[in-house]
């Protein structure tokens, strides 16, 4: 069976990009059909990504709550864990949130056309499908076909107890030992799940501290906090990999290895993605994709094809599903005639670990790198009374102003709830707000959240509640 | 406690002044507000205050320097010092607060006054008041990097609407950095040029380098503020091929609201707390960029307020009909064309034609003359004085002529002052300057004033400002012949008098013929401003003083 269909919008790709840039199209009235190869949209962050990870740090994070509630005064005992229900309370969270996108999507008119969509000119695309062939002729082609995980090749990726993103997400048992290839948010956010549920998490990275985009002083406070929770291998290597029947025997180089080869049960492969450029056909287009894998575009998101658009991870870093749905909206709004750009100032990161690493804007380092003049404000929530009566008071709240306007450059936040905190220091970047516009903000006491005011006060040089560096001594 | 005060110079009302007088020396005691140096400007001199009592320690000025606002003049030792340190020991916490590092605010001072230190220090050079509001073009840059200058040696060209005018190095060095290049848009505050200053060189300054800017009292960093803002602008120049999005100060709305307009923001100037950049701020400019003449001809005939729609003339190859030379247009005329074309084709025009009988006041002219000479007064009187005379006698009748339009088009604005264009044929082109205050000067000050204009225009030396102002415009061709013409009205003023060549003809004046000397006027004007008979009783009120200039004392 062959279907033909013309269209003056085609996306290909249904993640978080994807779909917004396919509804926002339809809301501004052109004809949108989306091509998606699995059966549900949402891509990777909702079926496999952003939203069943939270699921299970939600798990994670009672448990781990619940345990700590022994030294308040109350004590829960032991949990048991039934893997099955957490997964399939999992698969609830997924099919809530990628139903409600099925059904916007039919409100929207916009037809979904489920395989593998491939180009084979500029202006058609062909869909393999479990029912066929669709052949897709289009005035604009929107790219939003994204990552995937990242395979060393001296792994065996074939033995099932090595796993990616995707499969620690099944959940298929609980490992007695288990490492953790990678140290950045994801690798770090599943090793949190996997700790809570039981297992022994080793996290080996190449790098000298976790998550190396963040700033050292926020890494090493989670670092500190974890130190127990995992054993940590920085400035270290795996290479290589013997599997055995009992298991998966490590062998490890650099600074801090283990001088014999470490037995696991399963090693979680969390180094990175890949932009999935390569598997669209994109050249039949004409459009440009390189080496990597990568769509160059213009600051419209338009490709060396003019017809032709790509957002989202295959367009480049920082690949993250917030960065995409405003690229998408972009780019949906440009083939609609307006004119606009894709011109933020900031997009921020978030490591839903335990505590959480959130971070925007410059970091100190970068804002050494650029050799800016910038003052930092650092609030310890050993000062918070919130944060003392969570007896959660590992967390700071760090803010980098200009120290000549006093204008908000990034700002970074380790703690609980750090990721709910992050976007008032988005807002200030991007509204161009300076120390005195934080610091003459009331925030509600007590909240963590008032930790940004305070740091704001730190700079201003007002604060009250710790003692202020930039008081004035009275002359006598 | 540090009692040493800095002395610099307040606002003077103009960009640059001439030291004329130094009323004071190193070691004199004065009392607060007494002049300490008197300079001069355009238009007046003026005496420099001492800002506090007490004994004048240092001066760094020399009668001949040219000073502006914010140059430090000297020092002074307060009288009686507590009174002073009251102030100072009883901090507001919030301002100390911000300027919080001691050395920040001293690091700063030598740039805004670097005669005061040793050393060589690397200073911002800006466009200082430049007399336009708007952005002028830079024709020509002056300097290299790696040259040697002296204090008002010439920077870069500017041309104005009107002008061109050098900007001159506000101080002497060797040149660090060329921030402008020939084709950029300049403003006051932009940045020029970073000058290595070597502190030896400035002759005004013999004395040792004081040690009192380093011991400055919060008073005297308040005193140095306003320099440190007249550099801020800076960012705002826009030959800067890199756009930082992050050195603009506005929100994202906006920044796509500019995007939608195609406006740089780099060049927007933002009117918000902190110079924060308004919805406000990139309507206006957008406005402004519309409303603003272009110096093209596509532009030209496209222009005007209603969108003028005329046919595209076709290119004629004249060199089919014989030989030909191609000349470009000066550059006085590349920029007035587009303002007379909107002009002729935006105001409705109407031309009164009138003579005055001149036979008496060229007698009296001619007698003056002579008295002129023989006292030696360097200057003769023209017939143009008493036009000018004559015709700020009538813009005071007739108030409507002395008027403009306002932007909406809802309401006249009336003008309390009466200053009147001139015409002037210079070799570059067609300039007018401005004459100030008829109505309150005599023949002579108006004679002399005359003579320094016309030689200033045919110099090429006029300064915006000396364009600026006219309520009324004069254009005498009487020095060349004709009998009638029909003036373009000077826009925003709504009328303008044309005079043609004086002529002896018969008039009758009831009984015989009578020889009198009669000088066409032709007078255009504005006829949404003015109605036919107003302009008839104008021309006649204006012949009627001419023929009788004894009316202007009435």
């Amino acid at each position: 069976m062959s279907n033909e269909i013309k269209t003056q919008v085609v996306v290909l790709g249904a993640g978080p990009g994807g779909y917004s840039a396919a509804f926002r199209a339809a809301d501004l009235g052109l004809d949108v059909v989306l091509v998606e190869s699995r059966a549900t949209l949402g891509g990777v962050c909702l079926n496999v990504g952003c939203i069943p990870s939270k699921a299970l740090l939600h798990v994670a994070k009672v448990i781990d709550d619940a345990a700590a509630m022994a030294s308040h005064g109350v004590t829960f005992g032991q949990p048991k864990i039934d893997l099955d229900k957490i997964r399939s309370w999992k698969e609830d969270v997924i099919g809530q949130l990628t139903g409600g996108l099925g059904g916007m999507s039919k409100a929207r008119k916009v037809k979904t056309v489920t395989g593998f969509g491939k180009f084979t000119s500029d202006k058609t695309i062909e869909v393999e499908g479990a029912d066929g062939k669709t052949t897709i002729t289009f005035d604009n082609a929107i790219i939003a076909c994204g990552s995937s995980v990242i395979d060393l090749p001296f792994i065996p990726n074939d033995d099932p107890r090595v796993i990616d993103s995707t499969g620690a997400l099944e959940l298929e048992d609980v490992p007695g030992e288990m490492l953790v290839l990678g140290g950045g948010i994801i690798g770090l956010e599943m090793g949190t799940v996997y700790s809570a549920l039981g297992s022994n998490v080793s996290v080996v990275e190449f790098a000298d501290q976790l998550v190396p985009a963040a700033d050292k002083d926020i890494v090493k406070i989670y670092t500190n906090f974890n130190k127990k929770k995992f054993n940590i291998m920085l400035s270290t290597k795996v290479v290589a990999v013997d599997a055995k029947d009992d298991g998966l025997y490590v062998t490890f180089e650099g600074k801090n290895a283990p001088a014999e080869q470490v037995r696991y049960d399963k090693i979680l492969v969390a180094v990175g993605r890949k932009p999935n450029g390569h598997l669209v056909a994109a050249d039949k287009a004409g459009v440009n994709v390189d080496e990597r894998g990568f769509i160059n575009v213009s600051n419209e998101l338009r490709t060396n094809v003019n017809n032709i658009f790509a957002i989202g991870d295959v367009v480049g870093q920082p690949m993250l599903a917030h960065k995409a749905v405003h690229e998408a909206h972009v780019a949906a709004e440009v083939i609609a005639g307006k004119k606009h750009v894709f011109d933020p100032r900031c997009i921020p990161s978030i490591a839903y670990t335990d505590p959480e690493m959130a971070w925007v804007g410059v970091t100190e380092r970068e804002a050494k790198e650029q050799g800016l003049n910038i003052e930092v404000a650092n609030f310890p929530w050993a000062a918070s009374g919130r944060a003392i009566a969570s007896a959660r008071t590992e967390g700071k709240t760090k803010m980098i102003f200009e120290k000549e306007t006093g204008r908000v450059l990034g700002g970074a936040i380790v703690g609980i709830n750090a990721g709910e905190m992050l976007g008032e220091i988005c807002l200030a970047v991007e509204m161009g707000a300076d120390a005195e516009d934080v610091g003459l903000t009331i925030h509600a006491h007590p909240t963590l959240n008032e930790s940004i005011g305070l740091a704001a006060e730190i700079f201003e040089g007002s604060i009250t509640d710790l003692p202020n560096a930039k008081a004035v001594k009275k002359k006598k | 406690m540090s009692d040493i005060q800095q002395i610099l110079v307040p606002d003077v009302g103009g960009d640059e002044v001439e030291v004329i007088e130094i009323c004071f020396a190193v070691g004199d005691t004065l009392e607060a507000d007494e002049g300490i140096v008197t300079v001069e400007t355009d238009k007046a001199s003026m005496d420099i205050p001492a800002p506090v009592a007490g004994e004048l320690t240092a001066l760094n000025v020399a009668v001949g320097d040219k000073i502006k606002e914010g140059d430090l003049i000297g020092e002074m030792k307060v009288a009686g010092g507590s009174a002073e340190e009251a102030p100072a020991a009883e901090p507001e916490p919030a301002p100390v607060v911000e300027t919080p590092a001691e050395p920040a605010p001293i690091a700063e001072a030598p740039a805004a006054a670097p005669v005061a230190t040793g050393g060589s220090e690397v200073i911002d050079v800006v466009v200082p008041d430049i007399g336009e509001d708007g952005e002028v073009d830079v024709i020509d840059v002056l300097i290299a990097v790696g040259d040697e200058i002296a204090e008002e040696d010439g920077l870069i060209t500017l041309e104005t609407d009107k002008a061109t005018m050098d900007v001159p190095s506000s101080h002497a060095g060797i040149v660090k950095e060329v921030l402008v290049a020939t084709g950029d848009k300049v403003k006051q505050g932009s940045l020029v040029i970073k000058l290595e200053t070597n502190s030896g060189a400035p002759a005004a300054i013999e004395q040792p380098a004081a040690p009192a800017p380093v011991a400055q009292a919060p008073k005297a960093e308040a005193t140095t503020a306003p320099v440190e803002k007249k550099a801020a602008p800076v960012p705002h120049h826009p030959q800067s091929g890199v756009k930082s999005s992050g050195a603009i100060y506005t929100s994202p709305s906006i920044r796509r609201l500019a995007r939608e307009f195609g406006v740089d923001l780099t060049l927007v100037k933002g009117t918000g707390n902190k110079n924060r950049i308004l919805k406000e701020d990139v309507q206006s400019f957008v406005k402004y960029e519309l409303s603003r003449p272009k110096a093209s001809a596509s532009n030209s005939v496209a222009g005007g307020s209603g969108g003028l729609q005329v046919v595209a003339s076709k290119p004629v190859d004249f060199s089919k009909f014989g030989e030909i030379e191609t000349k470009e247009l000066s550059r006085i005329q590349k920029i007035s064309g587009p303002f007379l074309h909107k002009n002729w084709v935006t105001i409705p025009h109407v031309t009164q034609f009138d003579e005055a009988d001149i036979t008496n006041v060229e007698a009296f002219r001619k007698e003056q003359n002579v008295v002129c000479e023989k006292q030696k007064l360097g200057f003769k009187i023209t017939p143009l004085v008493f036009i000018l005379k004559a015709a700020a006698d009538a813009l005071k009748t007739f108030p409507t002529f002395n008027s403009s339009l306002s932007e909406d088009g809802e309401s006249l604005i009336l003008k309390k002052y009466i200053h009147i264009g001139v015409a002037v044929d210079t070799p570059n082109g067609l300039v007018v300057p401005v004459v100030r205050d008829v109505d309150k000067k005599g023949i002579h000050e108006l004679s002399r004033e005359l003579l320094e204009i016309s030689i200033k225009a045919r110099e090429g030396k006029l300064k915006a400002a000396d364009m600026q102002g006219g309520c009324f415009t004069i254009s005498s061709l009487g020095g060349i012949g004709g009998t009638a013409f029909t003036p373009i009205v000077n826009a925003p003023e709504v009328a303008i008098l044309g005079v043609s060549k004086s002529e002896m003809k018969p008039k009758w004046n009831g009984k015989d013929f009578e020889p009198k000397l009669m000088l066409p006027l032709s007078m255009s004007y504005d006829h949404r401003v003015i109605d036919g008979a107003l302009a008839a009783r104008f021309t006649v009120h204006l012949a009627g003083v001419m023929s009788d200039i004894r009316k202007l004392i009435l």
